[in-house]
This record gives structure tokens, C-alpha cells and sequence, in this order.
């Protein structure tokens, strides 16, 4: 996905690639534990959907600036890992603390969902994709904009789903994160019809 | 020279980055500084945590809030007894009156073979989807359904489905949440005082005629008990037998009278 | 007593609190790098190592650790040993690091070590939180063994990359790939809650 020049086509390929065809959660396996704690309820699953997407449209960028303008110019790359996830605590924290000031009712929201994303993998994980694929800033704030939107749908379908799990007769033993787990996986399945729409 | 850059650099970079970011948290602390009553996390320890909603409040967190703000009486959480109410009342100076503890009481004895179905219903396992349904299986249209809406909804696990399809109270794990009741589509499930002697176990509001085709237990609203109570105590109301529990005395002369044994003295918890 | 204690706690890791399917934690690695047994293995040994160190140094730190920047202390620690995990395999298990991928650096906001470093090693002492990393890591290991062994074998008809079905068998590639993680993961998931509500 090295490309020097980007046209307008080429990004919404980036976003079909990031949201269905190579859907962060489904396909990267990134961020699957508050995905089956999440996904139970549908209100819960969207609060954490908005979370998601404005931390790691933030966060991407941010960390984008951190590796080229940081780490390279002091030839410190290793440190990556270490200067990623500082950046994404402290931001995360940083959000927490204007919200429950500014917006209490978006805090009680939302807000209970910033500390779980911190150590959401698909957050680190997406930041590390966009410095493995060589992205340019732009391309780095749709990446992240198009993941953190394939984790959304994922979820929110996940949650719909789920929620008629409550009426359903399932055997003591698949009951919660079995059966989750599993109807991940048949969903997954669903999206591979998109698989050659782009790369 | 390279060895020292190699040590140096990162020590200062990383240092420098979580002196910055550090910094900048502290200054935004203080900016965004939300005074939060302390008082509150000691009262939430002290309640149910179920979240179970009988008190009102969107959770427990919520129902704590609202308790050392004063918008919420100190005996609000419905999930705890009176111990808890006490320790709650002394966090915030203020005495507590003690209510008495009420449970949940299925009032329908109409089981699998005792009232007559209409058609035989094979969909979602949930009382409310089943009412969509032309009004339930059930030929009596006030009773219980059997789905266990009540014994899934139930934050205590205090419900569980008999084998002839009513539900079953645990009254130890009950704490009069009131959750079955709202959950239920025909309000079958009703909160009593835990000390009840005496109840009518129907919700029917049919006449006689038509309890009599449809239902073996039901209440038929014929009136004998209420010629029989020496105290008055009865009334019916809509061809339902109603009890004033203050002016019953337990003679038991409605229990031989009633037709089907609707009303019951209920045994001691 | 004390070394009765010492090995509850690290048979603890290895069955009743076994992660990923006791304790459901650290699910990305789990479904990612089990595509393979050697990966799988090696997954499970860089999480063991990260999570025995950072326990370590957490539990004789956590006297000094002020308690409002604790959780960004532990991250701070597990990175550490995360990037040295990531230096070595890239230096000598270069193959290993390649099939890998990213989810190596990932073991830092795996639910693992910071939960354990949350929940034990600043809670007990240091021969405690050892052997609760210990077993809790190895422990892990074994379940991606598993995992890895079951789609290997029947997803590429290898392990540990030599060909060991006969000649006329159809991999069932499905395992091979994201959907098959999941519905495999699921299944064991199942199957281990069977056998362990039929212990009880």
C-alpha cells in the first residue's frame, strides 16, 4: 500500500479495505475482548462504537507524528511500542477528564468506555499498521477513521445478534462467550464476500 | 560515542515525552477539575449492585447519587435490608424508619393441566413475543404464560419454572426488586409483605360462567368466601375475591367455601 | 504452608484459571497466531516471559508505586519487556518474528500481564506473582498449543511445517482462516465448560 500519490478513489478503496474487506475485528482479530464483553447489549455497543472511533481517529494521527517527527529523528524506532501506548494512555485520560467536565451527560455515556479502550488492541494495533503499510498523514487519518468503523459494524451487528441470544434455547455449556465466539466466526465468514474487492 | 548517543538519546527522548505528557495531565487536572462527593462511593458500597433498577435509578451509581444529593430516601435501595439502610443512614447523619420487606408472589395457579389452551404455541421462548401471538396460548386471557420472562429477567435468580409451568419464588434470594413485575406482559407476579397470611392466587377478572370452562383454579368471583367471612373481610371486585389482610383473623371458613381453592392461607416463610 | 501455597498458585494458571478459556483474556493472540503450532508455541513463550518479568518487577515495586498512576506504570513495565521480547525474536528467531507480525509489540495491551499485574503481583509477594506468571504463561501456551495442533493438522495437513496426513487428504482450509479461528476457538470453549461442569 506504498504509494507516493493518493487520488480520491484510492481513499475510499482504503476505507472498502479497512471497514469490509479487511474489517479490523473480523479479519485482523484486533480487538476482541471488549468485543464479546461489549457486545451484549445494543446501547452499550454503540456508546463503545463512538468511543472507538473518536480515540483512534485522534490517536492515529498523533502517533503518525510521534514515529516520524520523534522516534526516527532520533533513531529510537525500537521504542515505538513504549511511545505508542503512553501517548494513547495520556490521551485517553486526557478525553476522560474534558468530557466529565465539560459534558456529564456524554460521560455518562461514554465516558465509562474510555478507560477499556486504552487497552483495546485494535487502537495500538492500528497505529502499528499504519507505520507497517508506510502511510502519509492522510492516508493515516482514513485508515483510522475506516478501522475504527469496521469495529463498529462488527460490533453493532454482533450486539443485534447477541441480543436474541436471550430468547434462544442454547446448552448451558456454548451459552455467553462460546456462542459469541462462534457467531463471530460466521459472520467473519459473511464478509469474505467481499475478499478481492481490494487488497 | 555511538554507544553513549544509544544510551542517551532514548533516555532523554522517552524521559522528556513522559515529563511533557505528565505535566500536561497535571496542568489538565486542575483545569478540568470535577468535585465528586466522596460520600458517594462509600454509599454505593452498601447497596445491592445488582443494578437491578427497583429503586428507580438508571443503576447503583446512579441510586447513590441520588441518595447524598437528597433526592432519594435513605432506604431507596429495595435489594438490601435494613442493616444496609442503617449503615447508609449513618454515612450521611440521618435516621432511617424500617419498612418491611416485601417478595414477589406469582398469582396465577393455573399450570399445564389445570387450564385449558387455546392452540399450541411454538415460538420465542418469552412471555411478551407468545402475548403477540393472538393474546397467548392460554384460554384465560389474565393468566401466566410460562414462558419464564419472570425467571430469565430475575437480577437475583429468586425465580425458577416449575415443572407444571408457573414460576417459583425462592423467598430467600427475593428482595422485592420488582423486576418480574414490570417484566411480566399481564402483571401476574405482585410484591407483597413478606408476612402475608392470607391471598386470592388469581388474576382473573372473567365471570363465573367463564372460569368455570377454562380454568380448574381460578378465581370464578362467586362470592361464597365473602358470604362466609364472619369479618367482612372480603370484597369482590370485578369477579375477583379481594382480601383486607388488617381485618382477616385466619378462621379458615372462606378455605372451605371457595369452589376451586383460590383463596389460600399462605404457609409461614 | 508456604509451599503449598506457592504451588496452588501455579497450578492454578494451568487448569481452573486457565487462560484464554477460564479466564476469557487475551483473545487476539490467541485467534491469530495459532495458524500454526510453531507459532503458537512461540506466542505462548514471548507472552510467559513478558508476563514473569513484569510480575517480578511490579511485586517488588508495588510498595512504591503511588496508586493513581499505577495502571500507567504496569504499562510501562510490560512495555519494556515487550520490546525486549521483540528485539531478541527479531535477532534470533527471525521466521518466528516474520509469522508473527504485530502481535507481538500487542502483548503490551494483552489482558494478560496487566491484569494479572492488576489483580496479583501488586497485591503478593515476589514468589507468588512468579509462580502465578508461570503458571498463568504456561498455561497459556498450552492452550494455544492445542488450539494451533487442531488447526494445523486439519487445516494444512502439517505440523510443525512437516506433512503428516496421507497423501489423498483435503485440508480443510477453513481453519486456516479467521472465520475457522473463531468457530474453533467457540467449540473448545464449549467443550472445556462440558468437561468442567462435569467435574463439579
Amino acid at each position: 500500500m506504498e504509494q507516493e500519490v493518493w487520488t480520491f478513489s484510492d481513499y475510499i478503496m482504503l476505507v472498502v479495505s479497512g471497514v469490509l474487506v479487511n474489517n479490523i475485528l473480523l479479519i485482523r482479530f484486533l480487538g476482541n475482548c471488549p468485543f464479546l464483553g461489549v457486545s451484549k447489549k445494543m446501547d452499550t455497543a454503540v456508546g463503545m462504537t463512538f468511543g472507538v472511533i473518536f480515540v483512534l481517529t485522534c490517536t492515529g494521527p498523533i502517533t503518525w507524528f510521534v514515529e516520524h517527527y520523534l522516534l526516527e529523528k532520533f533513531d529510537i524506532v525500537y521504542l515505538e511500542t513504549l511511545a505508542f501506548i503512553l501517548t494513547i494512555a495520556v490521551f485517553v485520560q486526557l478525553v476522560e477528564m474534558v468530557i466529565k467536565k465539560v459534558s456529564p451527560g456524554l460521560y455518562r455515556g461514554l465516558g465509562i468506555y474510555l478507560p477499556l479502550i486504552t487497552t483495546n488492541c485494535c487502537i495500538l494495533g492500528t497505529c502499528f499498521y499504519n507505520i507497517r503499510f508506510k502511510f502519509g498523514f492522510m492516508p493515516t487519518v482514513v485508515f483510522s477513521f475506516a478501522s475504527a468503523l469496521g469495529f463498529g459494524l462488527a460490533l453493532i451487528i454482533m450486539a443485534g445478534i447477541r441480543e436474541r441470544f436471550h430468547y434462544a434455547r442454547i446448552p448451558k455449556c456454548f451459552q455467553d462467550t462460546s456462542i459469541g465466539l462462534i457467531t463471530a466466526g460466521l459472520i467473519g465468514l459473511s464478509f469474505f464476500v467481499f475478499a478481492g474487492l481490494a487488497k | 560515542m555511538e554507544v553513549l548517543k544509544a544510551t542517551i538519546y532514548p533516555i532523554l527522548v522517552m524521559g522528556g515525552l513522559a515529563a511533557i505528557y505528565a505535566l500536561g495531565l497535571g496542568i489538565a487536572a486542575r483545569i478540568f477539575y470535577v468535585y465528586v462527593d466522596p460520600r458517594i462511593a462509600e454509599v454505593e458500597e452498601f447497596l445491592g449492585g445488582a443494578n437491578c433498577g427497583g429503586c428507580g435509578y438508571a443503576g447503583c451509581s446512579d441510586c447513590a447519587a441520588a441518595i447524598v444529593e437528597g433526592k432519594a430516601p435513605v432506604n431507596a435501595c429495595v435489594a438490601v435490608g435494613p442493616d444496609k439502610w442503617e449503615a447508609v443512614a449513618k454515612i450521611l447523619g440521618v435516621s432511617v424508619e424500617a419498612g418491611e420487606r416485601q417478595v414477589a408472589m406469582i398469582m396465577c395457579r393455573g399450570a399445564k393441566d389445570k387450564a385449558k389452551r387455546k392452540f399450541q404455541y411454538m415460538g420465542i421462548e418469552d412471555c411478551r413475543a407468545a402475548l403477540l401471538a393472538g393474546g397467548g396460548d392460554k384460554e384465560c386471557q389474565y393468566g401466566c404464560l410460562g414462558l419464564g420472562t419472570c425467571v430469565k429477567n430475575c437480577p437475583f435468580g429468586a425465580l425458577s419454572m416449575g415443572e407444571d409451568g408457573l414460576p417459583k419464588v425462592d423467598k430467600d434470594k427475593c428482595t422485592g426488586c420488582g423486576t418480574c413485575t414490570r417484566v411480566c406482559p399481564r402483571g401476574i407476579p405482585k410484591l407483597v409483605p413478606v408476612s402475608l397470611k392470607i391471598a386470592v392466587i388469581c388474576s382473573s377478572h372473567d365471570t363465573p360462567p367463564v372460569v368455570k370452562k377454562i380454568c380448574e383454579v381460578g378465581c370464578q368471583g362467586c362470592g361464597l368466601c365473602k358470604k362466609a367471612c364472619p369479618e367482612k373481610a372480603i370484597t369482590i371486585v370485578d369477579s375477583l375475591s379481594v382480601v383486607d389482610p388488617s381485618k382477616c383473623t385466619l378462621c379458615g371458613k372462606c378455605f372451605e367455601k371457595c369452589p376451586t381453592g383460590a383463596i389460600q392461607q399462605l404457609l409461614p416463610a | 504452608m508456604e509451599g503449598s501455597r506457592l504451588v496452588k498458585e501455579f497450578t492454578k494458571g494451568l487448569w481452573k484459571e486457565i487462560p484464554p478459556f477460564r479466564f476469557v483474556l487475551g483473545l487476539c493472540p490467541t485467534l491469530a497466531c495459532t495458524t500454526a503450532v510453531r507459532d503458537g508455541i512461540g506466542m505462548g513463550l514471548c507472552l510467559t516471559f513478558v508476563l514473569v518479568c513484569s510480575n517480578i518487577l511490579i511485586s517488588l515495586l508495588r510498595k512504591v508505586i503511588p496508586a493513581q498512576v499505577r495502571i500507567a506504570c504496569f504499562i510501562v513495565v510490560v512495555a519494556t519487556f515487550v520490546i525486549i521480547v521483540e528485539l531478541v525474536t527479531q535477532a534470533y528467531f527471525y521466521p518466528l518474528y516474520m509469522a508473527l507480525g504485530i502481535f507481538i509489540p500487542l502483548i503490551v495491551v494483552n489482558c494478560i500481564p496487566l491484569g494479572r499485574a492488576e489483580a496479583f503481583a501488586s497485591k503478593n509477594p515476589v514468589i507468588y506473582s512468579l509462580a502465578d506468571g508461570l503458571g498463568m504463561g504456561l498455561g497459556f501456551t498450552c492452550s494455544l498449543t492445542a488450539l494451533a495442533i487442531f488447526r494445523e493438522i486439519f487445516g494444512k495437513g502439517t505440523f510443525l511445517y512437516h506433512h503428516i496426513m496421507w497423501s489423498g487428504f483435503e485440508p480443510f482450509a477453513f481453519l486456516q482462516k479467521p472465520p475457522g479461528a473463531f468457530v474453533c476457538l467457540g467449540l473448545m470453549l464449549g467443550i472445556m465448560n462440558l468437561i468442567g461442569s462435569g467435574e463439579k
